[in-house]
């Protein structure tokens, strides 16, 4: 049963990301591309982490796509014919493919060949209240310093985005102009 | 679920306030003047103040934690540590922060940088860093690491309507995210090779010889190496580095050189000289050991010799500084080779705290030196070019002759600062007796021998070139004065009494034994 539905989901996942990478309209890519994340999440489900099934979905296929389909319309993309001079790129974007397979092949072997038979995964990890329960004991300096961070993200982003003080923009090019 | 269960199965999260005091200190310094600058914006004199005492207070809580027995050794769960390496570190930091924000009263004033913001983000860096010498989880040290890079790359790109400081910042933010990118690889891959994100944990992996996975261990080595070498600018990770110093506002260039090298080396040391350690018997451990050792020993090579013939054809003050700074990591790698192969602890400490004491004499003279150039480059860093140096030298007697003194402590004159920081992080790989090692040192000597070229080319620039356009000595403000003073007396000082300092840097604090393993009996 999980292993059909596992085919499934993942078949339907491979099928989205050749969509995303085969139409030329930036649009559909992205929509093929939300069907890669709800195919994750489902696959995430089917291995008992339903915490980053949840994630996966909220932040990945909700606020992320959001944002890129946003891009999209205000940069009002218009289709643009192949460029020629960027044609060696078919040839290293061939090469890092091969690199990624045989990682995955690599991995699986080393995987078969040291099975761990003591290695019992937890039923409980993925469980929301466990991740939440480590949060707040194990690692309670790391989420405090997270605060931190999110915090002086929020401020720099401000700073950059905040509109210059003086009105009159002067543009300093270069550092010989009086 | 069964809920009594549960709350068996929860673990302590072992709380030490004391330990993370002077984190906690800049921390709540920087929130106080955010929300300071909300109601009234644009103090500069009470954000800097508040930030300055902060500072301050948090150096007197870090000498505190170092010389007052019976704090743990480590708490929350080992992520945090109190040893000679993350205080000598601190020290370091909170240093090069106060300097900076006196440096910059100029800047913030002549352009009207946002000054409260400009304040919280230093601050927020300094927790940052902080958090890079302390942390002894991998999982600290990456959010130290971004919070440090965040606050970096605005404060690269703080001068918005300077298309030189936007590109800074757009390369720094983008080419730093990639070197993050590489770090956490490398991370999680040590992580899968040992179950682990904590140092002491994976070096008694390493040393037991348990983990399955030596080709990862390889790997995420390599990953880290590439992260760390980006991070302290060595070649050949380091081509961001002219173009990202260079546009940068002049104080944040100084803060950069000082502070985030420094704090990479931390980290980068706390990672490979104390959690990759060599144990002859196990074969994985040796293979990593003797692999990180060649790669480092390489990186320093090209980084001291191409950064110091590139810095000789550089015509901008501040490139060349950038390429100095460059040649000056591969250097304090010369020492940290040397913690590597230390068989001892008490040498392995020594090294270390060479490297830290090498980052502190050149936080010190480089920050002086950014404080001359600050002053001399005038509104939006027009003036930085060599041509713009001529002639000075009798007209500005004070500014010239301390600039001169801060290139004879980075050329390392003897008497000066820079001497004995480069003996100290010379003589760990020197006595470790390899020929590798031997060849090494000679190339720093050698390298050194290299830079007194553009270092005395500045010299006399100043003293001995005629000036053809017309020149006013700029006033030196009260708070740049006391920068310069302050970085005068810290070259002679290092450089004369540098020997009770390095002292002290060695000494661990007096703690008591880690609270780690009584939570495993917990557990």
């Amino acid at each position: 049963m999980a292993t059909a539905l596992f085919f499934i989901f993942a078949g339907f996942a491979i099928a989205c990301a050749i969509s995303c990478v085969y139409h030329k309209n930036p649009l559909y890519s992205a929509i093929s591309l939300i069907g890669v994340f709800i195919a994750l999440a489902c696959v995430y489900l089917t291995l008992a982490a339903p915490f980053i099934a949840v994630v996966q979905i909220l932040v990945y296929a909700g606020a992320i796509m959001v944002l890129v389909v946003f891009v999209i319309m205000l940069l009002n993309l218009e289709e643009e014919s192949p460029l020629n001079r960027l044609r060696y790129l078919y040839g290293i974007g061939g090469a890092l493919g091969l690199v990624l397979l045989a990682q995955t092949f690599f991995i699986f072997y080393a995987v078969t060949k040291n099975q761990d038979k003591n290695l019992k995964p937890d039923d409980s990890v993925g469980q929301t209240l466990n991740i939440g329960a480590a949060m707040y004991t194990e690692y309670l300096l790391p989420v405090e310093i997270v605060g931190i961070l999110l915090l002086m993200a929020i401020i720099g982003a401000m700073i950059m985005s905040r509109r210059l003080r003086r009105a009159k923009l002067e543009l300093v090019v270069d550092n010989k102009e009086e | 679920m069964n809920t009594l269960l549960f709350f068996q199965n929860l673990v302590n999260p072992d709380v030490n306030v004391p330990i993370v005091l002077p984190e906690f200190i800049i921390a709540i310094a920087g929130i106080i003047v955010m929300v300071y600058d909300s109601f009234k914006p644009a103090k500069q004199r009470i954000t800097g103040a508040v930030s300055i005492i902060g500072l301050i207070l948090a150096t007197v809580a870090t000498f505190w934690l170092w010389a007052t027995p019976g704090n743990p050794a480590s708490a929350f769960n080992g992520m945090m540590v109190t040893d000679n390496l993350r205080l000598s570190f601190t020290v370091v930091f909170l240093l090069v922060s106060i300097l900076t924000i006196l440096i910059s009263s100029v800047w913030v004033e002549n352009e009207k940088v946002p000054a409260g913001e400009y304040h919280a983000l230093l601050l927020f860096a300094t927790v940052g860093m902080m958090f890079m010498a302390s942390g002894n989880d991998m999982v600290i040290i990456f959010l130290g690491l971004e919070t440090l890079s965040i606050a970096t790359y605005v404060m690269a790109g703080l001068r918005k309507n300077d298309l030189r400081s936007n590109e800074s910042a757009m390369k720094y933010f983008i080419l730093g995210s990639y070197a993050s990118a590489f770090l956490l690889y490398g991370m999680a891959l040590v992580y899968g090779a040992t179950g682990s994100t904590n140092i002491t944990e994976i070096a008694a992996v390493l040393s037991s010889g348990e983990s399955a996975f030596p080709t990862l261990f390889l790997v995420g080595g390599a990953m880290l190496l590439i992260g760390f070498g980006f991070k302290v600018a060595t070649v050949p990770f380091h081509i961001w580095t002219p173009d990202v110093y260079e546009g940068a506002p002049t104080p944040i260039t100084g803060f950069m050189a000082a502070g985030p090298k420094a704090a990479g080396f931390a980290s980068f040391l706390r990672i490979f000289a104390i959690g990759f350690p060599l144990v002859a018997t196990v074969q994985a451990s040796a293979l990593l050991h003797e692999s990180w050792i060649t790669a480092l020993t390489m990186m320093a090579i090209l980084t001291m010799t191409i950064g110091n013939i590139a810095a000789i054809v550089q015509n901008n003050v501040k490139r060349m500084l950038a390429y100095s700074s460059i040649a000056h990591a591969g250097y304090a790698l010369v020492g940290f080779i040397g913690a590597g192969v230390a068989t001892t602890v008490t040498g392995r400490d020594e090294a270390i705290a060479a490297v830290a004491f090498y980052m502190l004499t050149y936080a010190v003279t480089n920050l002086g030196a950014f404080a001359v150039v600050t002053l001399l480059a005038q509104k939006n860093d027009r003036r930085t070019e060599f041509e713009d140096y001529n002639g000075i030298g009798f007209k500005s007697p004070v500014l010239a002759f301390t600039l001169s003194l801060f290139m004879l402590s980075l050329l390392g004159l003897p008497l000066t600062a820079g001497f004995i920081g480069k003996v100290l992080v010379f003589r760990p790989a020197l006595e470790a007796g390899s020929a590798m090692l031997t060849f090494l040192v000679i190339v720093a000597v050698v390298n050194t021998a290299i830079s007194a070229y553009y270092y005395l080319r500045l010299i006399v620039v100043m003293f001995f070139k005629e000036r053809t356009t017309d020149w006013i000595a700029p006033k030196i403000p009260t708070a740049l004065g006391a920068v310069i003073l302050l970085t005068v007396l810290g070259v002679f000082y290092f450089g004369l009494f540098g020997n009770s300092t390095i002292k002290s840097f060695t000494k661990s604090p007096a703690t008591t034994k880690p609270a780690t393993t009584q939570n495993a009996q917990l557990k």
